[in-house]
């Protein structure tokens, strides 16, 4: 044994290691990209490994040997340059993207790459439990979200975005259709939340409460729960059907409703507290509409309440030949004006501003036009009188100012354009703003504090608020935003409570944004050939009603895409997000050195490879560190660099023909270059639980590593300890889908005689005919008539109770196993 | 049974890893390059370094016999006469350990004289159509070594004197004294994950936990007070003798777990006849298996991915399995519907956990007893382990052998020669083997479309000599009969296959190549020969 020093710490090694085997066997942080193993040497050292040896100057670890009483530094100012320097070097060449672009602008969070990539493969539970992580009401964003991240499909330099907003709702509709398994619960924590408002805050805040195991209880002033979901928004975009049945999945997880109950009412956070409620949240949403300030505008109806009205059938006079007004221009606005179009009316929508500066996606505007809904655009009601059944509206035209200060260009009427016009209804569908009366509703929500917007004032990353154990959060505290940012903040909100609950320390979270590579952050930045490497294949919509079925009644205008449909339009995903983002060292080792990507190329120089059946080949993101090629044991990776390291690096690489498909170069590559086809869904390794097992094929009995997300196997990795020290071969790596197979025996069978089908019968039934049977020819045949095969496939435990079976239960040794096969 | 009669236990003598340490590796009748991939990259390993001696005897020119140093290809099912003939060269040339035959080994004279006498290599060259030379060349490399390591297959054991060619190897091992040392070893490798684990729990007909034998009344008592249930003293069927029962009426039902015979067994139509004949047949399985088709009760099981328990790899590891994932509707592990079984039959089996039943093992088996759960979830280990505080044994024999006097046996073995031979009427040779992609009767991998997409059918291998004669080429679709049955099958033109000699897998079900194959067995352990089927090739 050799005994020297790292860090001033007493490490030893054996006679010809170097100082980086003994640093990886002592865990002792020194970066690498290039170290596979002691018997593996690299060729080209990476040089990331660059230590300081004590009278020695600088070296790298890889290949100096160790000696006794070595003295070794691995974090001098020395060293973290040399550092520094290569990785920039290394950066200049690494064309990618760390984060998928359509999950960045994602409030919800969501794996969209992960969840597209499963519904191409046809795993749509794996799909919609995958979306759940984040979101628990699918079935109802996938029909109203405004989608932030198609804008930024990278599909659109293609042909077309990838239809993703459709896709999430085909998944929540057919879990909807075939009921999808529950999340597992814990064991509960004893402790109780109250949740006021059974919107989409409140249930998702909810929902990730339970999934930690607290008991929750919802109160809502509606009888039935789902707040503007329910309530709001109009059929025609979201059924009632589909929120009962997606809430009451939801409830399944034994959530109480208590509706009916207002606060303020009927109850005070005091009164909450008192009846053992440890933590609240407060997700009321934001109902109060806005005023103008012109003369008669309280003369116009409340849109909200319209819509409300509406979907309660207590609106549904025909409005045909009549003339209405919709003042504003937001979402409340166009809805309030298609619903109305479905009454027959003739319907006018009244913005002070163009319609490229309308807050709703342009594609809704599309549909309310189809729909035959005029618009007056740079106009404005200045007045409002009634005369008997009709109303007078006093119209301007507008213009706007100059960009002041804050760059708003304010909008002025423009003088002289004034026009009265007459309307058999207006309704007013202004922003709603906030509600401030409950200061009014008890002893602490006199205490509650208020900001000068008129909200309430909460802590932004904890959703706090300045009584303990009370949080807030969706529209209650931001003003009308979408269902997927208040399900967003509901998550939120429940992660803060179950840390105040558990008085755990909030998890810290670092910032890694200046760790992430990317392709071009806009569409234009990106390098146009790298579009060019995929084939072209329009996006399909999914079906919609006509013109006339639309504006003739409520019916659902979309409808949701085939499996086939869904299938084919997941495919068309590029996949842009890295699929060896959980294994990639080379960003781990930025983030420990804090080097960030400056610099990074946008020239697009490989395309994706993939000739091989089960891996894919980005050359943009080698690294050339070669492991793969020493670790093959194969031989089967050709490799060649010239210029390593510059702007001119050129790369060949490909698999020869003797390839076995082991997956071992995938396994050891440090970044995305090399990834595994089917994995399909981008994670990170804090996001699965890995399983250790053993591979169930062959005697070899290699020591796995099974990555499971949910009920997801996203891949098996090769454990490095005896006998495979992380080998593995093609079925242990890549043959695990046999358990979601549809095949799989699900249910007992049984049959009375070979001639007769099978019937499904439950375990109990099964049992007791087996038993009867079995009983029936011991006594008349005697137990040598039985006879027991067992498996060299199960397990001991299994082949042990077998033969117990045998001996014990049934009275023979007429007990054999495959073991002779 | 070989193994048991020379060291006088069954159990695998070596750690894998003795492959990464041993001067000269032997393969015989195995392909781990397709069957035990991981075994192979070892050796590759060893290759690539230029390190190792490497001997392959195999009939087929597989992808290590290709890379090896010297490459045997016996006549099929000769092995008994080869290894006898290089014995014969080890005895002759006095190549042997003395010291350790002197210490450890019994029977050295009779088995000299056997050798010697019955197996002078002229004879050993009719019979293997080997070159002397290249048998000498073999036991100078392997006697000559500092250690070595032999290895087999099924290719070994799946014929009339199987057990014979078992205890002919082991035979070699002892003559060297390559046993209990590093880099040394005479062992199987197994083709399934608990092949080892299923014969150490003792789920044979003659054999209870541990190897303990059933005709003991002593053992029988031990259980008994364990179990508090007689243990029966009659000696059970094996599995052929099973089929041979049905056949004639006097087996009447037959429990089938995780075993799909009426694809994988040699000779199918008989072992149809046989289940057929049954009048009540359970399946626990977990796809509808050939053999599930056939029962009149199928219960749905978890797979491997699915459950906890142990597995006991081919080097004696116990190895500790985890639930990854879900099991799809109501499928259960095997041991909770066994219990709920022996609960219906009454018995009060109250195993809560496979742990439980761990612990039951523990006290059933003293080898395993130091072995825990808890121990497991850090590293597997490899039985013997008599205490907790024991590390398991990597290596058998160091000290000495499991009998009564401590000492290995030199068994003369018996050379029966296959029961098929080519003739004019069936002049093709067939082996039956695994190809990588695929696993036993492929009831997993053909519904893995990642490997189905690599290996999508049954293949004819035949040599290109042949293949001209008959003017066949690759994918041409060739009608394969035996004195048992037909099928018809795609050709794929190979030279890892000699002239006269044609091989298949048996991975699919829609081309049942053991429709073909023998009906031959070991003499002393009833396994079928699958390795030997004459059939006739006929162009379609």
């Amino acid at each position: 044994m050799i005994k020297f020093e790292i860090n001033k710490q007493e490490v030893y090694g054996f006679s010809g290691e170097t100082i980086l085997d003994v640093a990886k066997r002592y865990n002792i942080y020194i970066p690498s990209l290039c170290y596979l193993s002691k018997d593996k040497p690299s060729k080209i050292s990476c040089g990331l490994c660059v230590v300081e040896v004590k009278g020695e100057g600088i070296k790298r670890a890889c290949e100096t040997k160790i000696k006794e009483g070595l003295k070794v530094f691995t974090n001098t100012p020395e060293v973290k340059k040399i550092r520094k320097e290569l990785l920039q070097k290394l950066i200049k060449n690494h064309y990618g993207d760390c984060k998928a672009p359509c999950h960045v602008p994602c409030p919800g969070g969501l794996n969209i790459q992960g969840y597209i990539g499963l519904i191409a493969k046809g795993d749509f539970k794996g799909a919609l439990a995958l979306i759940k992580e984040k979101l628990p009401l699918p079935a109802s964003v996938g029909r109203v979200c405004p989608r932030f991240c198609e804008p930024v499909c990278r599909r659109a330099l293609v042909d077309e975005p990838i239809a993703i907003n459709h896709l999430k709702r085909f998944v929540a509709d057919y879990g909807l259709k075939y009921g999808e398994d529950l999340p597992s619960i814990p064991p509960s924590t004893g402790k109780r939340v109250a949740i006021i408002g059974a919107g989409p805050s409140g249930l998702s805040c909810a929902y990730f409460l339970r999934l930690k195991g607290h008991e929750v209880t919802i109160f809502d002033a509606h009888e039935e729960p789902g707040g503007l979901l329910r309530y709001g928004i109009p059929s025609y975009k979201l059924p009632i059907e589909i929120v009962r049945k997606e809430v009451e999945n939801i409830f399944r997880l034994d959530i109480e409703f208590q509706g009916g109950k207002v606060w303020g009412k009927d109850f005070s956070l005091k009164d909450l507290f008192e009846q053992g409620f440890s933590a609240i949240f407060i997700g009321v949403g934001a109902r109060k509409e806005r005023k103008l300030g012109f003369e008669g505008e309280e003369l116009a109806l409340s849109g909200l309440k319209l819509l409300f009205d509406i979907k309660e059938n207590k609106f549904r006079e025909n409005l045909s030949g009549k003339r209405v007004l919709v003042i504003a221009g937001g979402y409340t606005a166009i809805a309030v004006a298609r619903s109305i179009r479905r009454l027959s009316a003739d319907v006018y929508v009244i913005y002070r501003r163009s319609k490229l500066e309308m807050p709703i996606p342009q594609r809704e505007l599309r549909d309310a036009e189809k729909e035959g809904i005029k618009f007056l655009f740079m106009s404005m009601p200045l007045k409002i009188q009634k005369e008997g059944d009709k109303y007078r509206v006093l119209t301007v035209k507008t213009i706007l100012s100059e960009p002041d200060e804050h760059k708003v260009r304010k909008v002025l009427p423009a003088k002289g354009t004034e026009e009265w016009q007459e309307f058999d209804l207006v309704i007013k569908a202004l922003r709603e703003g906030p509600e401030t009366d409950f200061v009014n509703y008890g002893k602490l929500e006199e205490k509650l504090e208020i900001n000068p917007g008129g909200y309430l004032v909460v802590n932004n990353f904890t959703l706090e608020i300045n009584v303990p154990g009370v949080f807030a959060g969706g529209d209650f505290i931001y003003g009308p935003k979408t269902v997927i940012q208040a399900v967003a903040s509901g998550r939120k909100a429940a992660q803060s409570i179950n840390t105040y609950l558990l008085k755990e320390k909030s998890p810290k979270k670092t910032i890694t944004v200046k760790f992430d590579f990317s392709r071009g952050k806009r569409l234009d930045q990106i390098d146009p050939y790298y579009a060019e490497q995929f084939s072209e294949k329009q996006s399909k919509s999914p079906k919609e009603l006509p013109i006339s079925e639309r504006i003739s009644s409520f019916k659902e205008i979309y409808s949701t895409f085939s499996e086939k449909e869904a299938i084919e339009e997941a495919q068309r995903c590029l996949q842009c997000g890295c699929l060896g983002f959980h294994k990639c060292e080379f960003r781990e080792i930025l983030i420990k050195e804090n080097v960030s990507v400056i610099g990074i190329p946008t020239k697009f120089r490989y395309p994706l490879n993939k000739d091989h059946p089960l891996i894919n080949v980005e050359l943009n993101k080698c690294i050339a560190c070669f492991r793969c090629m020493r670790a093959c044991p194969y031989n089967s990776i050709e490799m060649k660099i010239i210029d390593k390291g510059t702007p001119e690096e050129h790369i060949t690489f490909y698999f020869k023909e003797t390839c076995v498909k082991c997956g071992i170069c995938v396994d050891v590559c440090p970044t995305g270059a090399l990834t595994k086809k089917e994995q399909k869904v981008p994670y990170s390794l804090e996001n699965v639980k890995i399983v250790k097992s053993v591979c169930g094929y062959c005697g070899v009995g290699c020591n796995i590593n099974i990555h499971v997300r949910n009920n997801t196997i996203l891949e098996i990795t090769g454990e490095n300890r005896p006998p495979n020290y992380g080998n593995l071969c093609v079925k242990g790596r890549f043959g695990f889908e046999i358990y979601k197979n549809e095949e799989r025996l699900k249910k007992p069978l049984i049959r009375e005689d070979r001639k007769d089908e099978f019937k499904e019968v439950s375990w109990e039934e099964a049992l007791d005919f087996v038993a009867e049977k079995l009983s029936k020819i011991k006594k008349v045949y005697g137990s040598h008539a039985i006879g027991l095969l067992s498996s060299s496939k199960i397990t001991n435990e299994e082949n042990y109770l077998a033969q117990k079976f045998a001996r014990a239960v049934l009275g023979t040794n007429n007990i054999d196993c495959s073991a002779r096969v | 049974m070989g193994l048991a009669a020379t060291t006088g236990t069954g159990a695998p003598s070596s750690s894998f890893d003795e492959v990464l340490r041993t001067e000269t590796l032997i393969l015989i009748g195995a392909n781990p390059y397709e069957a035990h991939p991981v075994l192979a990259q070892k050796v590759l390993e060893r290759i690539n370094k230029e390190n190792l001696k490497l001997i392959v005897i195999d009939p087929r020119k597989t992808y290590l016999a290709k890379l090896a140093n010297l490459w045997l290809p016996l006549k099929p099912g000769t092995d008994v006469a080869l290894l006898n003939g290089i014995a014969y060269v080890i005895l002759k040339e006095n190549l042997y350990n003395k010291e350790f035959i002197e210490k450890h080994v019994e029977n050295f004279e009779g088995y000299r004289e056997y050798i010697l006498s019955e197996w002078d290599l002229v004879k050993v060259q009719r019979i293997t159509e080997i070159n002397p030379v290249l048998i000498e060349k073999t036991a100078m490399i392997y006697a000559k070594s500092k250690s070595g390591l032999i290895w087999w297959g099924v290719g070994l054991v799946e014929h009339r004197s199987g057990s014979y060619a078992v205890m002919a190897a082991s035979n070699l091992a002892l003559l060297c004294g390559f046993y209990g040392k590093p880099g040394c070893g005479a062992m199987p490798l197994r083709g399934h994950n608990n092949v080892q684990g299923a014969c150490d729990m003792g789920a044979l007909p003659y054999v209870l936990p541990g190897y303990q034998r059933v005709s003991d009344p002593a053992v029988r008592l031990r259980f008994k007070e364990l179990w508090g249930t007689d243990i029966p003293d009659k000696p059970g069927l094996n599995e052929t003798k099973m089929y041979e029962a049905a056949l004639k009426g006097d087996l009447k039902a037959l429990y089938i777990i995780g075993y799909n015979i009426a694809a994988t067994h040699a000779n199918l139509n008989f072992v149809w006849k046989a289940l057929e004949n049954l009048e009540f047949m359970i399946v626990q399985d977990i796809f509808m298996t050939r053999t599930a088709q056939m029962a009149h009760v199928v219960l749905p099981a978890e797979s491997f991915l699915e459950k906890e328990g142990t597995f006991t790899n081919g080097e004696r590891r116990i190895q500790k399995i985890n639930p990854a994932v879900k099991p799809p509707g109501e499928a259960l592990p095997d041991w909770k519907i066994l219990q709920k079984l022996a609960n219906r039959l009454g018995f009060n089996w109250d195993y809560e956990t496979p742990e439980d039943i761990w612990n039951e093992i523990r006290r059933a088996v003293p080898a395993m007893k130091g072995i825990t759960y808890e121990r497991l979830e850090k590293t597997g280990i490899q039985w013997p382990c008599p205490d907790e505080n024991h590390p398991g044994t990597e290596l058998l024999f160091t000290n000495g052998f499991p009998t009564y006097t401590g000492k290995a046996k030199l068994v003369p073995p018996k050379y029966i020669s296959p029961e098929e031979h080519p003739d004019k009427e069936y002049p093709f040779l067939l082996i039956t083997g695994t190809r990588l992609y695929h696993f036993r009767s492929g009831s997993m991998t053909n519904k893995i479309s990642t490997l189905k997409q690599l290996c999508p059918y049954e293949k004819l291998s035949i040599n290109s000599e042949d293949a001209k004669k008959l003017e066949i080429y690759n994918d041409s679709l060739v009608k394969l009969k035996s004195r048992r049955g037909e099928i018809t099958v795609k050709v794929e033109i190979s030279d890892e296959v000699p002239p006269g000699i044609v091989f298949m897998d048996f991975h699919f079900e829609d081309t049942l190549t053991n429709l073909l194959t023998s009906s031959a067995k070991d003499e002393l352990a009833d396994t079928p020969e699958y390795k030997i089927t004459t059939v006739k090739i006929e162009k379609l």
